[in-house]
C-alpha cells in the first residue's frame, strides 16, 4: 500500500448554490483541478432569487459577482451548467462519475442580446419567480447569470416558435438539435452542495395556499420585493395589483411540525422580520402582524430582530395559526388562538406570507447515489469515518443561512482536498 | 400514586397533577411534547363553546389546576372530530386525552358538577341498558341527576317539545323500544372494558 495515492486529484463539486460555488472556488484557488456542476442554466442558486441577504442586506448579485470574478480567472476550474450527476462508481482518490447535461438549445456564441426573447409570444411559467411570473420561451436565467447566456425552454421545442427563436439569432447560438450530452468525469473526491427546495406550501392543507393569490411563501415574498421580480420590486397583491395595508406572516409554516419538516428551518424567522422590513420601508402606513411559536434569531442577528420589535407597526402574536380561509371579498383570514390573550381571533389581512421551511434537495431525487449516511430528516451527514471522498456541504448537511453555507462549503473544500492530496 | 378525591384537595394547586395525567391518563405521556402554539384550540370548531380550549387545558393540567380541569366543559365538550390531533405538529394524541380526562373524572366523582358530564352519564345509560337511546327515560334520568327541583323545572319547560315528539312519533310512551340482541351487546361492552383494562393504563386510582 505504500505510496498509493489517490489517482485523481480533481475535485467535482455538484451544485452550483453559493455552497457549491463557494467550495469550488476556494478548491481550485489552491491549485487543485476542479469540475463544478450545475443543474440549472447558470449558477448562484437560491441565493440568486433573494432580493436582499443577511447579515448585511446587501443584494446577493454582489456577493455572486464577487464569486463569478474569481470563476474567470480561474483556468482549472470548469463550470457545466444543464448537468446533474447519473451514476457515480469507484471510492475516494478514484472515483467515475456520469454526468448528464440536459439539452440547453442555446450555445456559447450566445451574445446575450435578446433577440430571441423578443422574437417569441410563446410564454411559460417563470421558476426564478417561483411561478408569480411568466417568461419567453427564450429567456435569460436572471439579469446576472453566470454563464450569461440564453435558454430555450423544452416546451418550445418542436414547435413554429422555435423556429422563430433560432431565426432571430444572428449568431447561429441556437441549436434546436441539442440532444445534451453525457460524460464520465474522473475525480478524487466530491463535494455535494445540492442545497434545498422550499416546502410545498400545498402541503400545508389547513393554510390553503391554492384558495387566494394573496397567500404566498417567504420564498415569492422575495421576488416581490426585488426589482428584477415580477412587480419589479413593489410589493403589491398579487390578486390585483393594490398596495398592502396589512400584511400576516406565518412562521414555522411546516417547520417544526412532525407532519410536515421536524426540524426548525433556522432562515425563516430572521427571513420574516426581514420582510416584514421590506414591507415597512415601502409603506407608512402598514400594519405587519408576525405569527410565531418562538422566534430564533440566532446568532449575531439578534440586534436585527430588536430593529424589527422596535417599529410599533410590526407586531408579534405568539400564536401558530390553525387555518387560513378566504372571505366574500377575497381576502385571506388567518384563524387561530393567541396563546398571551388567551383569545381566539378570525382576522383577515391583504396579503398572507407562510413562511415555508427548508426541504433538502437530496432528499427529493438529488441524492448522492452512492451510499453516503443521511439523518432522519434526508440531509447528509458528514462522514468521519469510512471512505471520507464525499463531503456534504452548504444547505445538502444540514437547514443553514448563506453566511454559514458558505462556511460550510469553505470547510468541505478543505476536506476535498486533503481527501485527494492524501497518501493512504 | 393516587390523587386525593376533590373534597379532601388540600390545596388549589395539585403539583403533582401533570405527572398523574402522564401515567395515568391515555396519551398522558405524550403531553409533555406540548410547545403551546396554539394549533388545536385554534382548529377547535366548537372552540368558543368551551370553558378552555385543548392548549390552556394542557397549561392547567401543567400548572396542576385539578379542580378547574376535571370540572371544565372542555372534556365533555369536545365532539371527538379529530382536528387537533391530526394537526398538532408534536403527534399529540390531543383527542385521546380530553377523552380519557372525562372518564377519569367520572372515576374520581366530578360528575355531579358537571351538566354535560350528567347527560353523557344518562346517555350512555340508554345506551347499554336498551342498545339504543330512549329519549324520554335518557332525558327523565338526565333531569333527575339534577335533583327534584331541576327534574320538575326542566320537564315542565320541556313539556310541549315532548309532545310534539310523541305526535309525530320520535318518542313514544309504553316499555322502551330495545335492540334484539341487549345480551350481546353487554358481552361486547364488557369485552371492550376487559381490552381497555389490559391495554390502558388502568384506573384512575
Amino acid at each position: 500500500m505504500a505510496n498509493q495515492g489517490p489517482t485523481s486529484q480533481t475535485i467535482l463539486v455538484v451544485g452550483g448554490g453559493i455552497a457549491g460555488v463557494t467550495a469550488a472556488v476556494e478548491a481550485a484557488e489552491t491549485g487543485y483541478d476542479v469540475i463544478l456542476l450545475e443543474r440549472g442554466p447558470a449558477l448562484g442558486g437560491r441565493v440568486a432569487q433573494l432580493n436582499r441577504y443577511f447579515p448585511k442586506l446587501c443584494h446577493p448579485t454582489c456577493g455572486l459577482e464577487i464569486n463569478f470574478q474569481r470563476i474567470r480567472k480561474l483556468k482549472n476550474l470548469r463550470v457545466v451548467t444543464m448537468a446533474s450527476v447519473a451514476d457515480v462508481k469507484g471510492d475516494k482518490g478514484n472515483y467515475t462519475v456520469s454526468v448528464n447535461v440536459a439539452a440547453r438549445y442555446v450555445n456559447a456564441n450566445c451574445t446575450a442580446c435578446g433577440a430571441c426573447a423578443e422574437a417569441t409570444d410563446m410564454e411559460v411559467d417563470s421558476a426564478f419567480n417561483y411561478g408569480l411570473s411568466k417568461t419567453k420561451a427564450a429567456y435569460l436565467p436572471h439579469e446576472h447569470a453566470f454563464p450569461m447566456r440564453y435558454v430555450v425552454a423544452p416546451e418550445a421545442i418542436g414547435t413554429p416558435e422555435a423556429d422563430k427563436i433560432k431565426a432571430a439569432c444572428k449568431y447561429d447560438a441556437v441549436n434546436l438539435d441539442d440532444q445534451g450530452e453525457t460524460f464520465d468525469v474522473a475525480c478524487g473526491a466530491i463535494v455535494w452542495a445540492t442545497g434545498w427546495e422550499p416546502y410545498d406550501p400545498v402541503k400545508l392543507e389547513s393554510y390553503n395556499y391554492n384558495l387566494s393569490p394573496d397567500i404566498i411563501t417567504n420564498v415569492q415574498m422575495e421576488r416581490l420585493a426585488n426589482h428584477d421580480g415580477p412587480t419589479e420590486g413593489r410589493i403589491v397583491r398579487p390578486s390585483n395589483g393594490e398596495p398592502v395595508r396589512t400584511v400576516a406572516m406565518i412562521q414555522c409554516a411546516g417547520s417544526r411540525d412532525h407532519n410536515h419538516l421536524p426540524y426548525c428551518s433556522r432562515i425563516c424567522c430572521l427571513g420574516s422580520l426581514k420582510h416584514a422590513a421590506y414591507v415597512r420601508e415601502q409603506y407608512a402606513d402598514v400594519q405587519v402582524d408576525i405569527y410565531y411559536i418562538d422566534l430564533r434569531a440566532h446568532d449575531k442577528l439578534e440586534a436585527f430582530y430588536q430593529r424589527v420589535a422596535a417599529d410599533p407597526q410590526v407586531n408579534f402574536i405568539k400564536s401558530k395559526p390553525a387555518s387560513v380561509s378566504v372571505d366574500g371579498d377575497g381576502n385571506p383570514v388567518l384563524h387561530g388562538e393567541d396563546t398571551i390573550t388567551r383569545e381566539l381571533y378570525e382576522r383577515p389581512y391583504d396579503l398572507v406570507v407562510l413562511a415555508t421551511g427548508m426541504k433538502p434537495a437530496a432528499s427529493n431525487g438529488y441524492a448522492p447515489p452512492m451510499s453516503v449516511e443521511r439523518d432522519e430528516y434526508g440531509f447528509l451527514v458528514p462522514s468521519l469515518e469510512g471512505d471520507g471522498g464525499i463531503i456534504p456541504a452548504g444547505v445538502a448537511a444540514g437547514p443553514l443561512d448563506v453566511s454559514m453555507s458558505v462556511q460550510s462549503a469553505t470547510a468541505a473544500a478543505l476536506k476535498a482536498i486533503q481527501a485527494v492530496g492524501q497518501k493512504s | 400514586m393516587t390523587l386525593a378525591p376533590p373534597e379532601q384537595a388540600a390545596r388549589k394547586y395539585d403539583l403533582n397533577f401533570a405527572r398523574w395525567v402522564r401515567d395515568n391518563v391515555n396519551g398522558g405521556e405524550k403531553m409533555s411534547m406540548c410547545m403551546q402554539c396554539g394549533m388545536c384550540s385554534g382548529s377547535c370548531p366548537i372552540g368558543t363553546e368551551m370553558d378552555h380550549g385543548p392548549r390552556k387545558l394542557f397549561m392547567m393540567i401543567r400548572a396542576g389546576m385539578k379542580d378547574e380541569v376535571f370540572n371544565s366543559s372542555t372534556i365533555w365538550n369536545c365532539t371527538s372530530c379529530y382536528n387537533c390531533t391530526v394537526r398538532c405538529p408534536r403527534g399529540i394524541p390531543v383527542t385521546y386525552i380530553i377523552q380519557d380526562l372525562a372518564a377519569k373524572s367520572v372515576e374520581l366523582g366530578y360528575v355531579k358538577k358537571v351538566q354535560n358530564a350528567r347527560f353523557a352519564k344518562a346517555f350512555w345509560w340508554s345506551a347499554r341498558t336498551f342498545g339504543r337511546t330512549d329519549e324520554r327515560l335518557m332525558t327523565a334520568k338526565y333531569y333527575w341527576s339534577g335533583g327534584l327541583v331541576d327534574f320538575v323545572k326542566r320537564s315542565l319547560g320541556n313539556l310541549t317539545i315532548a309532545l310534539s315528539m310523541v305526535r309525530t312519533k320520535r318518542m313514544h310512551i309504553g316499555a322502551p323500544h330495545k335492540i334484539k340482541d341487549v345480551k350481546g351487546l353487554r358481552a361486547i361492552l364488557a369485552k371492550a372494558a376487559e381490552i381497555d383494562v389490559r391495554e390502558s393504563k388502568g384506573g384512575a386510582s
